[in-house]
């Protein structure tokens, strides 16, 4: 099992928990997992055509998986999964 | 049994309604320190504390000058365009917090046992309102939104907001 941090903007669909458990060995697998679990997961992740929102960031233990391979990365029984929302704006 | 003397739902909901925000006096000095020393580019960073009292300060780098994803990040909110101009001129109008020093102060929260509770930058030519952008990209509805204007150098204006469903209300807060 793989241990996903869920940010508070999400936490709605995870009954308020900051942090769940989801099956899978890519981030992809993870995603289709933790959205039979807690629906409307992927919609608020990826857009229509199935890629990762530009906002979200995802890292694997501390690497984003930008500089990883993206929703093909690979995880392993053990590995932490964090969605971190952006943070920007401007004037 | 006793007598149920508060409906635990309807206290929440009271709780939601008037968040009692409560922020140091040094911390908010060192946020103006911090909108000072990044000007003419804008601060940003992170506050955190236990039931609307922050009681800790992360100060994060805007890279938003720096990492590629910050453009497409305003492209896709549909926001202020940030590819036209220098990207020594982005941090002047706008910020992009690193999600790496954000990643670790999450990190520091859940070891300290501490809540996001203020999302804070700086509007260094502008007043102490959100923009269209700040609006537009607010992903954090339980958070306030702190700005510091530094429009006016000799006194600068620190105003704090909630920012839902694109709907911004002022949030009181109280100086400790």
């Amino acid at each position: 099992m793989i241990k996903v941090r869920i940010p508070t903007p999400l936490r709605p669909l995870t009954k308020g928990q900051g942090e769940v458990e989801a099956k899978g060995s890519s981030i992809e697998e993870i995603i289709t997992n933790l959205d039979q679990t807690h629906p409307g997961l992927r919609g608020r992740l990826c857009d229509e055509k199935g890629e990762l929102r530009r906002f979200v960031n995802i890292y694997v233990n501390e690497e984003d998986i930008r500089f990883l391979k993206g929703k093909e990365t690979a995880l392993k029984d053990g590995d932490e999964v964090s969605i971190v929302p952006a943070i920007a704006g401007g004037r | 049994m006793k007598p149920r003397l508060y409906d635990f739902q309807t206290l929440r909901l009271l709780d939601k309604m008037t968040p009692s925000l409560k922020i140091p006096r040094q911390i908010l000095e060192d946020l103006v320190a911090h909108a000072r020393e990044l000007d003419p580019f804008e601060c940003c960073g992170l506050l955190a504390g236990a039931d609307g009292t922050v009681t800790r300060q992360y100060r994060i780098t805007n890279q938003v000058a720096k990492d590629p994803q910050a453009v497409t990040v305003f492209n896709e909110a549909n926001v202020k365009q940030l590819g036209h101009l220098p990207e020594t001129a982005r941090a002047e109008v706008a910020y992009f917090m690193d999600p790496k020093e954000m990643l670790a102060a999450f990190k520091d929260m859940r070891e300290q046992r501490l809540e996001l509770t203020v999302i804070y930058h700086s509007h260094t030519h502008s007043p102490a309102y959100p923009s269209m952008t700040d609006v537009g990209l607010a992903y954090y509805p339980d958070a306030a939104y702190l700005i510091v204007s530094l429009e006016n150098m000799s006194q600068p204006d620190i105003r704090t907001y909630w920012i839902k469903d694109r709907q911004v209300s002022p949030a009181e807060f109280q100086v400790i």
